[in-house]
């Protein structure tokens, strides 16, 4: 299957250690003159870096559009440095948006490729939709949210891989056939696209948003506290240098209100699914009060049962609880606010691991780890599915 | 430094009054290992009987991390560091001016296990074996750092074998190529060189005596990255190593960057002194802290 060579590419198979990722980016090289026109022939041409042009300038003034491989990143970017050429890097989050467009092209009657808004820094925001529905229906929905976090780079990869899952496996897997009768599933692989590319760029451990704070140097808003659920309560803050600062008023984030904006037009989600890392933990609303919600005993026995499928493919435990008691007080949350607005099932996974690698997981547990999720995820949806209201 | 003594007495600790524990709905933690959830105290909305228990919980995991971080510390080998498994039991008090004791028996496992190495857990035939046993006590003091701990722990390794692996490390380490080639370990996409190994195993041996003295009822870290290497010397009788980390606190979610400075040598005790980069937060009256600290008993040395 084509999937598996692209994703293989993408993340590179390995057992136990070694293994290669490709994490290319596309850089806009200003050119100004002929002297830096050659300089940049020069590095083009170099057989080594493997660089490949994607826009060459017409005239002066115009940059040049060339993907570096990662493995050429450091050099290409020492070169330009020494030469005095400008240049920013542009769409890292290629490969993902790439990806995305692909699994809607080769299944178009089943996927499509949905913007539905912008980020700070004006990236797109992509989502899949997933549909078996004929019409303008609007059926009951699932959404599942992932890399409302940008360093949590488990998040991003489980999601495309499940995208990947879920057309692949459609018309063969009774489960996923069976949910998408009834149901659409939406696919936010990249909730914080700014962050994403910056934890690719410049800090791989930056957490929130992009967005300018007037009167303060720091950046960002944390987007998972920026929700419109207990906003600026405990568990935030409201210092904008803080890793937890709750952003100026509920949905300031436009990457938040996005979603918002979306799922409150559609007005039919049934569920949603926020994927996070690291801890290993399946929990369920509250996170901003020790109340119990109203539904926390029905919402624990599915958790129970979806980490029970996790486990039974590696071992992998996760424990289960409500977010609050589980790992700690957070208010603003989105699974908090979709549970608030109606959406019953909602959920928070705390992907691997338990801390040995954190953040930095090694690109050889992606597949384990997505493969593990799926079948949680899909515990959950067949709950869903089985229990509409 | 407390000295390493008695497992905890079984009954209760001394103190004028030991109170009940009781602690703000901030401490909060997951558990490690398979647990399962106290069974529900019933009721639909508050369940205090439930929040209690996982309080309850959440401050043994954080002192089973405090103690851990100790243990690994003065147990000074980088090749045999330990991971907590799971709590087995435990019981906290909480005294009038808000200092917290705890006594609690927990598992531990290898560290240096390459985690998720395509070998199911299942095929370990030893089971239970492979887990290690530790007790202790540990003594936070309302939310001042260096918690007191006392802790034991059997033996996961056998003495020999821990001291031929740590010389095999240390041979290993004068064999790299210095200057170290290298910008962050791992590197963006969690890869370690197998090379380069022994280098975040020293290093998570020296943050072990960082994250010991931050770790405080509330807060617990994690290593996440080595994100320079300053100095890395190696002569016939110490690694010198000079590095900086990067650590994640968990409940604050912020990454410290700490300046570590360790000598190391294999059987000798560790020397470690570093410098964390804090944040200015509302919650730290006297603003910036820096924590600065030399291993007393090595003071000499140094």
């Amino acid at each position: 299957m084509k999937w598996i060579l692209f994703f293989g590419a993408l993340i590179g198979l390995s057992i136990c250690g070694r293994e290669k990722f490709f994490g290319d980016q596309v850089f806009r090289i200003n050119v100004r003159n002929g002297d830096e026109i050659s300089k940049l022939s020069q590095l083009v041409n170099s057989d080594n870096l493997k660089l490949n042009v994607w826009k060459s300038p017409s005239t002066f003034g115009h940059p040049m559009d060339v993907l570096v491989p990662s493995v050429s990143l450091q050099l290409v970017k020492s070169f330009l440095k020494s030469q005095g050429l400008e240049y920013s890097v542009t769409i890292e989050d290629l490969q993902i948006y790439r990806e995305m467009n692909s699994i809607a092209g080769d299944f178009p009657e089943l996927a499509s490729r949905v913007k539905i808004g912008h980020s700070f820094e004006n990236r797109p925001m992509y989502v899949l939709k997933f549909s078996t529905a004929e019409g303008r229906r609007r059926r009951p929905a699932i959404w599942l949210n992932a890399g409302i976090h940008s360093r949590e780079w488990i998040s991003q990869a489980t999601a495309i891989w499940t995208a990947r899952k879920i057309v692949s496996d459609h018309g063969k897997d009774p489960a996923i056939t069976s949910i998408l009768e009834k149901m659409d599933i939406f696919l936010l692989p990249v909730a914080n696209p700014d962050g994403y590319v910056y934890t690719q760029t410049q800090n791989r451990l930056w957490r929130k948003t992009r967005s300018h704070n007037p009167g303060s140097p720091c950046v960002g808003a944390d987007p998972n506290r920026n929700w419109n659920a207990s906003f600026a309560g405990e568990g935030a803050s409201d210092d904008p240098c803080s890793e937890v600062y709750h952003g100026h008023h509920a949905n300031s984030e436009v990457e938040v209100k996005s979603v918002v904006d979306f799922i409150q037009e559609h007005g039919n989600f049934k569920c949603f699914i926020d994927l996070h890392s690291y801890s290993q933990l399946l929990m369920y609303p509250y996170g901003y009060t020790v109340k119990k919600a109203p539904d926390a005993d029905e919402l624990d026995k599915v958790a129970r049962c979806a980490a029970k499928a996790l486990a039974s493919l590696s071992g992998t435990t996760y424990q289960v609880g409500p977010t609050c008691t589980t790992v700690y007080p957070a208010s603003g949350s989105s699974v908090d606010w979709a549970y608030d607005n109606g959406i019953k099932y909602a959920f928070t996974f705390e992907l691997r691991d338990t801390g040995h690698y954190g953040f930095l997981l090694p690109a050889n547990q992606i597949i384990p780890t997505a493969e593990e999720t799926w079948l949680g995820l899909k515990t959950i949806m067949e709950h869903v599915r089985d229990n509409l209201y | 430094m407390p000295p390493r003594g008695q497992p905890p007495p079984a009954s209760g600790p001394g103190g004028p009054r030991p109170a009940v524990l009781l602690l703000a709905p901030l401490l909060l933690l997951a558990l490690q290992g398979v647990a399962a959830a106290p069974a529900g105290a019933g009721g639909t909305e508050d369940s205090p009987g439930l929040q209690d228990a996982e309080l309850q919980r959440g401050l043994l995991q954080q002192a089973a991390r405090a103690a851990l971080h100790f243990f690994n510390f003065r147990a000074g080998s980088p090749s045999a560091l330990r991971v907590l498994a799971a709590v087995l039991e435990g019981r906290a008090t909480v005294n009038p001016k808000k200092e917290c004791q705890v006594d609690l028996v927990f598992t531990t496992d290898h560290y240096n296990r390459e985690p998720f190495c395509l070998i199911p857990k299942s095929l370990f035939q030893d089971g239970e074996e492979r887990l290690g046993k530790c007790s202790a006590r540990v003594f936070f003091r309302n939310q001042k750092p260096r918690p007191a701990v006392n802790v034991t722990c059997t033996r996961l390794i056998e003495k020999n074998k821990r001291q031929q692996e740590d010389y095999l490390l240390y041979t290993h380490m004068k064999q790299l190529k210095t200057p170290l080639d290298v910008v962050s370990i791992p590197d963006s996409h969690g890869h370690i060189d197998p090379s380069l190994r022994p280098i975040w195993d020293l290093a998570f041996l020296g943050s072990s005596y960082v994250m010991w003295e931050k770790t405080t009822q509330f807060l617990h870290y994690y290593m996440a990255q080595i994100s320079s290497v300053n100095q890395w010397k190696t002569n016939d009788d110490a690694v010198d190593f000079d590095y900086t980390v990067l650590l994640h606190e968990f409940s604050t979610q912020e990454i410290i960057p700490c300046r570590i400075h360790l000598v190391w040598y294999p059987g000798k005790p560790l020397k470690v002194k570093y410098h964390c980069q804090e944040l200015q937060t509302p919650e730290e009256a006297s603003g910036t802290e820096e924590g600065s600290a030399v291993a007393p008993t090595e003071l000499n040395n140094f």
